[in-house]
């Protein structure tokens, strides 16, 4: 009797979350300037320098792991991992399923084209047209919904769709506005690109969602809040302000 | 469990199925067409000629496969003359790229896979032919390939199945075969373990199927070889 007594009050301790230990946080670091691995292999961009902010903030142990982009919101509901931070959308399909933080940023998405081409960002204008977008993510919805007449090419990385794009083999790519502005556009590769048609954000498709947030696990208020209290930390000294002035000079 | 997500997009799996048979059918077929000629060169006794050989199969024997895959698709678009050239309307496809990537790297396997089985033709046979009068080619199409394809079939068998599935990296340059349909439902569902015990149940099932059929073929075509043991 006493060993099952002791079973389980060591299943309700470890059932209940601890946060003296590290977490685990992952991102899929093929979305530079917000995620991506330098030279040496380790994880710089925006999402890195604010996770780290909001684990000092909020007194956090954390370890930010690169992760497949697919494997990343199961990872969180199966307890693989504490927490994501990969600009992550709000939706109502993601709510049901994982808690979020405080929104920390708002979106603008566009659409990148070669400067020559002419292309006309409307569901006429792309019908036929082929669109390269990242598989599963708010960008892949949208188009879905709002080009049917488009012929959509779904990639398992942010990064391969300029692949694509400059392959010759996708005629627009859509993404946020900031990484095609200060990554791809930056590059060589980008020197005959630019961004075009309108700026959508989540108010015009309830697809682009509410803004971006930390994916944390429904299970795991107390982590919830602890992140929350981090972030509104970083707002109040100013550590996001030079956050975003160091980024994108805003 | 979440099954019903399978259940709902029974079609896609479908037309996934439909894309891995395409695959894997021509793929293997051209590899098949590029290896039978490929095994009698590999045996030259023209260094030059079997050199050259051993160089193409060493070279897609000894790099992964989706790397192949990722040089032929990403690689050959960072090319502004091949892009203007009349060979790209094929080559942006990915379609294209995958089964030239496939037949590429099972060209080479089953190359040796073939040059080893005419290795094992008993030279009492090749000699034979030539009494019998038998020009080379006569010798090639009615004595020689017959022969080789019978000792290379157990082997050839695997390297059938392994075609199979590595049709699975296709998802990674956009087409939805079956991986790619269950990727694409994980990612839609934010569930892993249906969509891909789905994907396996079929690959097992067409695997079932290639492995019956090879059987088959043993049994009626290399007979003798286990009879003559």
């Amino acid at each position: 009797m006493k060993r099952l007594s002791a079973c389980l009050a060591a299943m309700v301790a470890l059932a209940v979350p601890a946060h003296a230990e590290t977490l685990r946080i992952a991102t899929d670091a093929t979305f530079p300037p917000f995620e991506s691995l330098d030279a040496d292999g380790k994880l710089v961009g925006y999402d890195i320098d604010l996770m780290t902010a909001v684990c000092k903030a909020a007194a956090l142990a954390c370890d930010i792991q690169p992760a497949a982009w697919d494997g990343m919101i199961p990872g969180l509901m199966q307890g693989k991992y504490d927490a994501l931070i990969s600009q992550l959308t709000v939706t109502d399909q993601r709510r049901k399923i994982i808690a979020f933080s405080d929104i920390y940023s708002h979106p603008i998405f566009r659409f990148v084209a070669r400067k020559d081409s002419g292309i006309d960002i409307s569901p006429e204008g792309l019908a036929g047209k082929t669109i390269a977008v990242q598989t599963g993510t708010p960008m892949d919805k949208f188009v879905t919904a709002e080009f049917p007449k488009a012929k959509i090419k779904r990639y398992d990385s942010g990064s391969a769709t300029y692949l694509d794009l400059t392959g010759g083999r996708a005629d627009v790519t859509i993404s946020y506005e900031a990484q095609i502005r200060y990554s791809f556009l930056k590059s060589p590769e980008g020197a005959d690109y630019a961004l075009t048609g309108p700026r959508y954000t989540g108010e015009d498709s309830p697809e682009l969602g509410e803004g971006v947030a930390i994916a944390l696990n429904k299970r795991d208020p107390e982590l919830v809040k602890a992140v929350n209290a981090g972030l509104a930390k970083i707002r109040e000294d100013g550590t996001l302000a030079a956050l975003n002035k160091t980024y994108f000079g805003d | 469990m979440n099954w019903y997500v399978v259940t709902e997009n029974l079609g896609q799996y479908a037309a996934g199925a439909r894309l891995t048979l395409l695959l894997t059918v021509v793929s293997l077929l051209l590899a098949f067409c590029l290896a039978v000629p490929l095994a009698f060169a590999r045996n030259s006794a023209d260094r030059r000629i079997s050199g050259a050989v051993q160089v193409y199969t060493t070279l897609f024997r000894g790099t992964p496969l989706l790397v192949q895959l990722f040089l032929i698709y990403f690689g050959l678009a960072q090319f502004g003359w091949l892009r203007a050239s009349i060979l790209w309307p094929w080559l942006s496809s990915p379609l294209v790229c995958a089964i030239l990537t496939f037949v590429l790297n099972s060209g080479a396997y089953t190359t040796e896979i073939f040059a080893g089985g005419l290795r094992a033709i008993p030279k009492g046979e090749v000699e034979a032919a030539r009494a019998c009068g038998f020009s080379p080619l006569q010798a090639a199409r009615r004595i020689l390939i017959p022969a080789m394809l019978t000792r290379a079939l157990p082997l050839y068998g695997n390297e059938v199945i392994m075609m199979l599935h590595a049709t699975s990296l296709a998802s990674t340059v956009t087409l939805l075969e079956v991986t790619g349909v269950a990727r694409n439902l994980t990612l839609n569902y934010y569930i892993q373990l249906e969509p891909y015990a789905a994907a396996a149940l079929i690959y097992l099932g067409l695997t079932a199927v290639l492995v019956g059929g090879f059987q088959i073929l043993e049994a009626r075509h290399a007979r003798y070889l286990r009879l003559r043991r």
